[in-house]
């Protein structure tokens, strides 16, 4: 389990540094083009795949991005009718939103599986990596499973233990420190 | 019909607490398996291709960017700055708040993240020089709603998205009513402070401002070259953004040196946690707006208002109402993504400036950061300055009247928002 954490932590902070890091080299790239001494390197590289390769990491990270963003409780929906409820329905409530989720995603997963299969035996592929299509599109159901069986752990803890993962959507890096010396 | 039971199914689904993204995509999905024989397959694919698109990318790099400079130190550089340029008025500390703010919102993109940073160095200093504490609270959790106003702004990303309008227009088109609300705020504060006879600082030497104003023009200078990018032409939007955040990470790691190296990672994480949500509500939006446009509900809306012969006057009054409304519930994203696409086409018919119309919306989504029961930034500022939700609505109230004339204004003199893209044409 441990194991599955690390990885999709890895993955999706991989992908947003890669993504970056591409578009960025694109742009100065564009511009070393321009200059007439540096053409002998210039003109061995293209970037001109770099848009769609940034597309495709950014979809990859939002799918794993999004069953992470479970684990952390970062998905939020309208909660002020519910949390207003006595303890009991509150819980059904929740129970039955968490199994929702769940329910969402593996159909979209199972969805995203049965379009994955169907380009696999058209062999189409991308237009400017080449990639095959069916590669690009596994990120569908591979990320819709992750998320429903993350909304399944959330919920079996929370049955458990009565807690839900909570986002602290108000941290700024670098307060605590500065507190005891506040009034400058 | 259709549109009744879809937005009835929308509503009941989200009332029961759960995302907001998964939310609309059970609307659909049910809508879709039970009402009509649209393939159901095509709706996979449509989570796929609903954000396949450049400019969308420019959220998670915006994103990053601000959280490298939502700092502690940078906050505290740029408090430096406002406090040496407006201390020695009336308010001394309270106009510093609000000029902090408008500095940080040019870095940051989110509201309570402005509040936060601004609040938790500058309200304890204000408490000590003895200033009440709900004027504290009232200022810094307006002021930090400014966070979504002044470029660059996810919030008009999700409206350019949501409307294919140009995300350079919209971003300059915020410049001007975001400097105009920051000297609302600060009239108004300069006024309560006035008439209360609260303390100023002494006035800074013209060296110590352009000291502090050397420390904190690290921060400034992403603005410069997020607008100044994309108004030149260097860059598209997202190649900005993307400029933007490599900028951030060398400032806050080898310029400024507040973040060690090793914690770089940790902000590509929380950063790439935030995008994934965002980009999730938007792919499931993208589901919602497919389904209305397949049911042809935005068009019917559009006929309907104008057979009303409402005209765009009292339209606008309506739309307000609506996301004002929508704003006690709900984060500015999910509003925007679900409300853009329905109104957008009736504002069209009605001859509104789709910059106009988006720049409306954007200070819609402040106003509801900032009232309750769900404003973002009370709950923050609560936690900041240990104040019951009750007792800092009644502290933003002068603040939030401000406000709302604001927006009236916003509203009918479509000039504020479109004099400036229109003077230097942007595009």
């Amino acid at each position: 389990m441990k194991v599955l954490d690390r990885l999709e932590e890895g993955l999706i902070t991989f992908l947003m540094a890669a993504a970056t890091i591409i578009i960025f080299l694109a742009v100065v790239h564009r511009y070393a083009a321009g200059v007439h001494w540096l053409n002998p390197i210039t003109r061995t590289m293209s970037f001109s795949w770099a848009q769609e390769l940034c597309i495709y990491m950014f979809v990859w990270m939002a799918k794993f991005g999004a069953a992470y963003g479970v684990r952390t409780g970062i998905h939020v929906g309208v909660d002020v009718l519910v949390n207003r409820l006595p303890p009991k329905g509150r819980h059904a409530f929740i129970i039955f939103s968490l199994l929702a989720g769940a329910g969402f995603t593996g159909t979209i997963g199972s969805l995203g599986a049965t379009l994955v299969y169907e380009i696999a035996s058209t062999g189409q592929t991308s237009a400017d990596l080449e990639l095959p299509m069916w590669l690009v599109y596994l990120a569908i159901p591979c990320g819709s499973y992750l998320m429903c069986f993350r909304f399944l752990q959330v919920c079996w803890r929370y049955i458990r233990t009565h807690q839900l993962p909570s986002h602290n959507e108000a941290h700024v890096e670098g307060i605590d420190d500065l507190h005891p010396r506040g009034g400058q | 019909m259709s549109a009744i039971i879809i937005f009835s199914l929308l509503i009941a689904v989200m009332l029961t607490g759960m995302p907001i993204s998964i939310a609309l995509g059970i609307t659909v999905l049910t809508f879709l398996f039970t009402m009509t024989s649209v393939p159901i397959e095509s709706v996979a694919l449509k989570l796929f291709t609903g954000i396949e698109h450049f400019e969308i990318m420019a959220i998670p790099f915006f994103i990053l960017a601000g959280n490298f400079l939502t700092h502690g130190g940078v906050a505290r550089r740029m408090i430096a700055f406002a406090k040496s340029l407006v201390g020695h008025w009336a308010g001394g500390l309270g106009l510093t708040g609000v000029v902090a703010c408008a500095l940080f919102a040019a870095v940051s993109g989110s509201s309570p993240a402005t509040v936060v940073a601004v609040g938790s160095i500058l309200l304890p200093a204000m408490v000590q020089q003895g200033f009440p504490r709900k004027f504290g609270a009232g200022v810094v959790t307006t002021s930090g709603a400014l966070g979504i106003l002044i470029p660059p702004s996810i919030v008009m990303v999700m409206y350019a998205v949501a409307t294919s309008t140009s995300i350079g227009k919209l971003f300059i088109a915020g410049i001007v009513p975001g400097l105009l609300l920051a000297t609302i705020l600060g009239l108004v504060t300069w006024f309560i402070a006035w008439r209360n006879g609260y303390p100023k600082l002494p006035r800074a030497r013209f060296a110590d401002t352009l000291r502090a104003f050397r420390e904190c023009v690290w921060g400034l200078l992403l603005i410069v070259i997020v607008i100044g990018g994309i108004y030149a032409g260097i860059f598209t939007p997202t190649e900005a953004a993307a400029m933007s955040a490599v900028y951030a990470f060398v400032v806050a790691v080898l310029v400024y040196r507040d973040m060690p190296l090793k914690r770089v990672p940790k902000v590509l994480l929380d950063s790439a946690n935030m995008s994934a949500m965002l980009l999730y509500i938007i792919t499931n939006a993208v589901l919602f707006s497919f389904l209305m446009t397949s049911e042809q509900i935005p068009q019917a809306m559009a006929a309907w208002i104008i057979d009303q012969n409402l005209g765009a006057w009292a339209f606008l009054i309506i739309v307000n109402i609506l996301l004002l409304a929508a704003g006690n519930v709900m984060e500015p994203s999910s509003i925007v993504l679900i409300t853009a696409p329905i109104l957008f086409p009736v504002a069209m018919q009605l001859g509104i400036d789709p910059i106009h119309f988006g720049i409306l919306m954007t200070v819609n989504m402040e106003i509801g950061m900032c009232h309750p029961p769900v404003g973002l930034n009370l709950y923050v500022a609560s936690g900041i300055t240990r104040m019951g939700i009750t007792e800092l609505t009644v502290a933003v109230t002068p603040w939030l009247i401000a406000m709302l004339l604001f927006l009236l204004l916003v509203t009918y003199v479509p000039a504020i928002s479109l004099w400036l893209p229109n003077l230097i044409g942007a595009r």
